[in-house]
């Protein structure tokens, strides 16, 4: 029965949140009768082509879904809701590539620097809109040529259900994730310790680079994070479903790391540089640009940082609401 | 100048286009008729096509929240059969409705029997 939980898993995709849950719960119910009525028909279980034929006559999961729908016309009802949900998409995704973009010409480039905040808050409010604007007719221009087409050659009602998405538990930690994971953590948490726990990290013919006194605190806090980061992994192998307990561990642990990280840019770590080929004075200059370089680069950490908790937090309000989201066909 | 298949592609999209808004009035009428007795989606899809009124599941269960919403049918769900269902029935509303939707719909047949005459 896996295909039909895959189908309602589809149907679902393209619903609006408020009503998911109900819609679902009722399409499923009547899947399971229309299965029980065939199987007391047919006299046994039906086989996979059987189902195939019952979601084939049910219809493409985005078309079942812009039946429910209010109907709107600005782009035909049909494909309405594919429209609208890639509308959106398509509007975060090229407004967090632009603030990415604006946070690095902020770090990497001074002379771009706004005049005062005013300029600032304009600018921004610029972007958003025109950001609006050209998602808005892109988007909208291209599927106004997907619902032309769709009038034409009838493609949305032409559909497999063989292929259908693989079931998506969002609560599930993949295995090999999990491997990657640990493997990772070992070989980093090795080097970690043979490489960079004396403040020293390069004392050979070649050259010296020394980091600041400081550094042991870095040292131990990105130490004790790896450890942390591969037991709770290690457990994520064996226990492949985010606990609230779990997931928690991993925000907070992710949170102090992306601190740690901030903090080191604008800890002044790297103390001194010797090359043998060049002067004391060139390096000096070196190893006061870079110190410069990762100090203007904390915006950037912040944000980035910013993105990967609220997703951790994401996790935890989706644990909360698992059992009502899940698909529950007993 | 249309081929005689473009033609007649034609007139079979223009016939599916005008059956379809003559149904959808009719159906409503129907699920309305139907649910004087509390049923359950499926066993009412089986009540209309038994009566000789077919309706595919992705016209009904949208027409049935529809219904809802506009406050003519109230819904429950309960358990039947170790399965959870979802229980549709009439509210007073819709009783109403359908009173004054059925009176209209026997003046327009009445028309039309007169305008058509026997075919």
């Amino acid at each position: 029965m896996e295909i039909i939980d895959r189908y309602l898993q589809a149907v679902r995709f393209w619903l609006p949140k408020a009503q998911k849950q109900d819609i679902i719960a009722e399409l499923s119910e009547a899947i399971d009768s229309q299965i029980e009525e065939q199987t007391a028909q047919l006299g046994h279980p039906l086989t996979e082509l059987e189902l195939q034929a019952i979601l084939l006559e049910r219809g493409n999961p985005i078309l079942v879904a812009s039946r429910y729908l209010p109907q709107r016309h600005l782009i035909g009802p049909l494909i309405f809701p594919m429209y609208s949900r890639v509308l959106k998409m398509a509007w975060i995704f090229y407004f967090l590539g632009w603030l990415l973009a604006a946070i690095c010409i902020f770090t990497f480039a001074p002379s771009h620097h706004p005049m005062s905040l005013g300029t600032l808050i304009a600018e921004t409010l610029r972007t958003i809109w025109l950001t609006t604007v050209y998602t808005f007719a892109a988007v909208t221009v291209f599927f106004a040529i997907i619902e032309q087409y769709h009038l034409r050659s009838h493609f949305l009602e032409e559909w497999d259900p063989r292929k259908l998405p693989p079931l998506y538990d969002f609560n599930r930690i993949k295995r090999s994730s999990s491997i990657a994971e640990v493997v990772a953590l070992i070989v980093v948490g090795l080097w970690w310790m043979a490489a960079m726990s004396s403040p020293a990290i390069v004392n050979n013919a070649q050259a010296q680079i020394t980091l600041a006194p400081a550094w042991g605190y870095f040292f131990w806090g990105f130490g004790l994070l790896l450890a942390g980061s591969l037991v709770l992994s290690a457990v994520n192998l064996f226990h492949p479903y985010w606990t609230r307990f779990r997931a928690g561990v991993r925000l907070v642990s992710d949170a102090l790391g992306w601190a740690l990280a901030a903090w080191l840019c604008k800890a002044n770590i790297l103390a001194d540089i010797r090359l043998p080929n060049l002067r004391y004075q060139t390096t000096t200059q070196v190893a006061a640009a870079i110190n410069t370089w990762a100090a203007r680069s904390l915006p950037l950490v912040v944000t980035l940082g910013a993105i990967v908790v609220a997703f951790d937090a994401y996790r935890i309000t989706r644990l909360k609401r698992a059992n009502s989201q899940s698909l529950d066909r007993s | 100048m249309e081929n005689s298949e473009g033609g007649s592609d034609k007139i079979t999209e223009i016939y599916e286009n005008l059956r379809f808004e003559l149904r959808r009035g009719s159906l409503i009428l129907a699920v309305l008729a139907q649910l004087r007795t509390e049923r359950y989606g499926y066993t009412l899809r089986k009540a209309l096509a038994e009566d000789g009124l077919d309706i595919d599941e992705s016209t009904l269960y949208p027409l049935l929240r529809r219904l809802e919403t506009q406050g003519l049918l109230s819904s429950q769900w309960r358990e039947e059969g170790k399965r959870n269902k979802r229980f549709y029935q009439l509210s007073d509303d819709g009783r109403q409705v359908l009173k004054l939707l059925l009176k209209e719909w026997r003046a327009i047949n009445a028309s039309l029997g007169k305008i058509v005459g026997e075919e």
